[in-house]
């Protein structure tokens, strides 16, 4: 049972699992269905990408395919297997363009404002470069706080830096290279460790 | 009768995040599981010991370094911190260098209890965990280690988890092999904290960025995925020449588990090695299909009783029992009738009766009169006989067939019921 991420991870993973010899077809032709068998017998399961590690901490599927920033963010209680080496990107800490409001926040209101869908990955980013933080949690247009004052800048995920330019945003800082994981549940991990093995294998050999 | 009130009524008194009440059916579940693991820790000579709920927060903070994790503290009447108990070995391990420091040993305690921790916020963890553990305290090497990881197989198996699967590791031997290729100190605690992540794409990061050569560096890279039988430890000793004594001894522990009948169930896997700033030989985690966490964990840790008085070797193991009730009643599905009689009327209509049934074991309820309640109490705890006065005695009816007797009194009608 394998969890694979609908969005932007879909299609890479499809790919990958493709090329690590597994029948995807059912998985391409899935439609609506959330749940799709393989005729190998492997039984998909699509979820929102931060549900994949729900999925395999709970035991609900064995494997699953997740963004590092997912983990990151959610710290799950699974084995990280494998990095898959596709869905590339950066969680980056970034500001409007012109000077930086980062010093002056935290010199006259102690607390830099940062807006976020990754809180607990902003919070640990300041804390560890020893800044003190205000999070602001938002589920989207991340890009907008800085423009209308609700923070003084932002933690996000960007691959090519587009978007944050269009929004006159500056990427100040990196945080994070992130990348697809594959992970796995505690107990499958050792229960099924020899089909889990055979297919990092083929998916290694995929990757070379 | 269900509706928002009803809701609003739960809502005016909640729980803790993490807390929650269990009712009579899986009370009596949970209950059944530990008697059977009483029975089996007893019949391998283990004394069930019990230990305070609180105590004192720097005694507790002994047992490891930087002290301990997630854990409730208070203050007592005179300032001092005091902790619940967050963990159950370290007590025990208090109480066997302590009140029980003279034993001449072996030690061998068991115990069934709670321990709390504050749930990381946004986790649907437990508060309260229940344990039932066994520590076996003065012996090293490894008929000791196969003792606890037999009775372990011996305690689940005997619940009827026999897909039960064993994983066993040892720090001991990872760490041989490590300092064996030369990994020095500072990379092995980069490994370590790769380890307790679970994190294997940051071990082979940190192995391939070791300066050692290639074949040592791929030695290090796959070591937390090498699993399998003898055949591996022995692959291991020839590679590592450093590291043959440790592997010697966990080959003499499988021996020992094939002697005790124990063997099929475990395999060697040296990527389980837990916190391995804490145990000190072998490691271990037990799995039942289905539940997607450990349904047991254990392992030798011969420095931590030494922290709190004399050093003794010691090895242990402690079921999770939710996990494990988890396990079991995937498997059993739903849930039977109670062997009793709800009798409709009350006790008082015959009193004698009820007595006789419950001397020969069955149990009688008795409830009032009134139309539907009788069937209403039997259908919401399970009881399988409804009876209730007729003209000259009692009609019976089971409710596992639905057949339903008329006698002239209750012992009569539930032999014939049952013939």
């Amino acid at each position: 049972m394998i969890c694979v991420p609908l969005g932007a991870l879909f299609a890479g993973s499809v790919a990958r699992l493709r090329a690590a010899g597994l029948d995807v077809s059912p998985l391409e032709d899935a439609g609506r269905r959330l749940v799709v068998d393989a005729p190998d017998g492997t039984r998909y399961i699509t979820t929102r990408p931060s549900d994949v590690p729900t999925y395999v901490q709970a035991g609900a599927a064995d494997l699953g395919i997740v963004g590092k920033d997912v983990l990151r963010e959610s710290a799950p209680d699974v084995y990280e297997l494998l990095d898959l080496d596709f869905g590339h990107c950066r969680m980056v800490y970034a500001t409007l363009a012109g000077e930086d409001p980062t010093p002056g926040a935290l010199a006259h209101l102690g607390a830099v404002r940062v807006a976020t869908k990754y809180p607990a990955i902003a919070r640990r980013h300041f804390a560890a470069t020893g800044r003190a933080v205000d999070v602001v949690k938002v589920n989207g247009s991340v890009e907008v706080a800085p423009l209308v004052g609700l923070a003084h800048g932002i933690v996000d995920l960007t691959a090519t830096g587009r978007t944050l330019v269009e929004n006159g945003l500056v990427e100040r800082e990196t945080i994070l290279d992130a990348s697809a994981r594959l992970i796995a549940n505690r107990v499958s991990h050792k229960i099924l460790a020899g089909s889990v093995d055979t297919l990092i294998a083929r998916l290694e050999q995929g990757l070379e | 009768m269900t509706g928002p009130s009803e809701n609003e009524l739960v809502d005016s008194a909640p729980l803790p995040d993490g807390a929650r009440d269990v009712l009579p059916i899986e009370s009596a579940e949970l209950a059944a599981i530990e008697a059977s693991l009483r029975a089996t820790f007893a019949g391998f000579g283990y004394r069930e010991v019990r230990t305070p709920l609180l105590e004192f927060a720097g005694v507790m903070d002994r047992a490891q370094e930087g002290g301990l994790g997630r854990a409730f503290r208070l203050f007592d009447d005179h300032g001092q911190v005091l902790v619940v108990r967050p963990d159950l070995t370290i007590p025990v391990a208090r109480l066997v260098a302590g009140r029980l420091g003279d034993h001449p040993g072996p030690l061998r305690v068991s115990y069934i209890a709670e321990c709390l921790r504050p749930p990381p916020s946004g986790r649907a963890e437990r508060l309260e965990e229940r344990q039932a553990g066994i520590e076996l305290v003065g012996l090293s090497g490894p008929a000791a280690d196969a003792e606890v990881v037999s009775l372990l197989v011996g305690a689940l198996t005997a619940l009827g988890i026999d897909d039960l699967k064993v994983a066993l590791g040892d720090v001991s031997l990872t760490r041989a092999v490590l300092d064996g290729v030369g990994v020095s100190e500072s990379d092995q605690t980069r490994l370590q904290h790769a380890v307790r992540a679970r994190n294997l794409v940051a071990w082979r990061r940190i192995a391939a960025s070791l300066t050692l050569d290639d074949d040592a560096r791929r030695l290090v890279a796959e070591l937390p995925t090498v699993r399998g039988g003898s055949d591996v430890l022995r692959a291991l000793a020839v590679a590592v020449p450093a590291a043959a004594p440790q592997c010697e001894t966990l080959l003499t522990t499988l021996d020992l588990l094939e002697a005790h009948g124990t063997a099929d169930y475990v395999m060697t896997d040296l990527g389980v090695l837990r916190d391995w700033g804490y145990y000190s030989g072998i490691v271990v985690e037990a799995y039942a299909p289905g539940v997607g966490r450990p349904v047991a964990v254990g392992g030798r840790y011969d420095g931590l009783i030494g922290r709190f008085g004399m050093a003794r070797p010691a090895v242990g193991a402690a079921v999770l029992l939710d996990r494990v009730h988890e396990a079991i009643a995937a498997r059993n599905g739903r849930a039977q009738f109670i062997d009793g009689v709800v009798l409709a009327g009350g006790i008082e209509i015959d009193v004698a009766a009820a007595r006789a049934l419950r001397s020969a074991g069955v149990v009688v309820v008795g409830v009032s009169d009134h139309p539907g309640v009788a069937d209403a109490l039997a259908a919401a705890e399970g009881w399988r006989y409804v009876a209730r006065r007729v003209d000259a005695g009692f009609t019976i009816a089971d409710r596992t067939d639905s057949r339903t007797v008329t006698c002239a009194n209750l012992m009569e009608g539930l032999r014939s019921l049952r013939s």
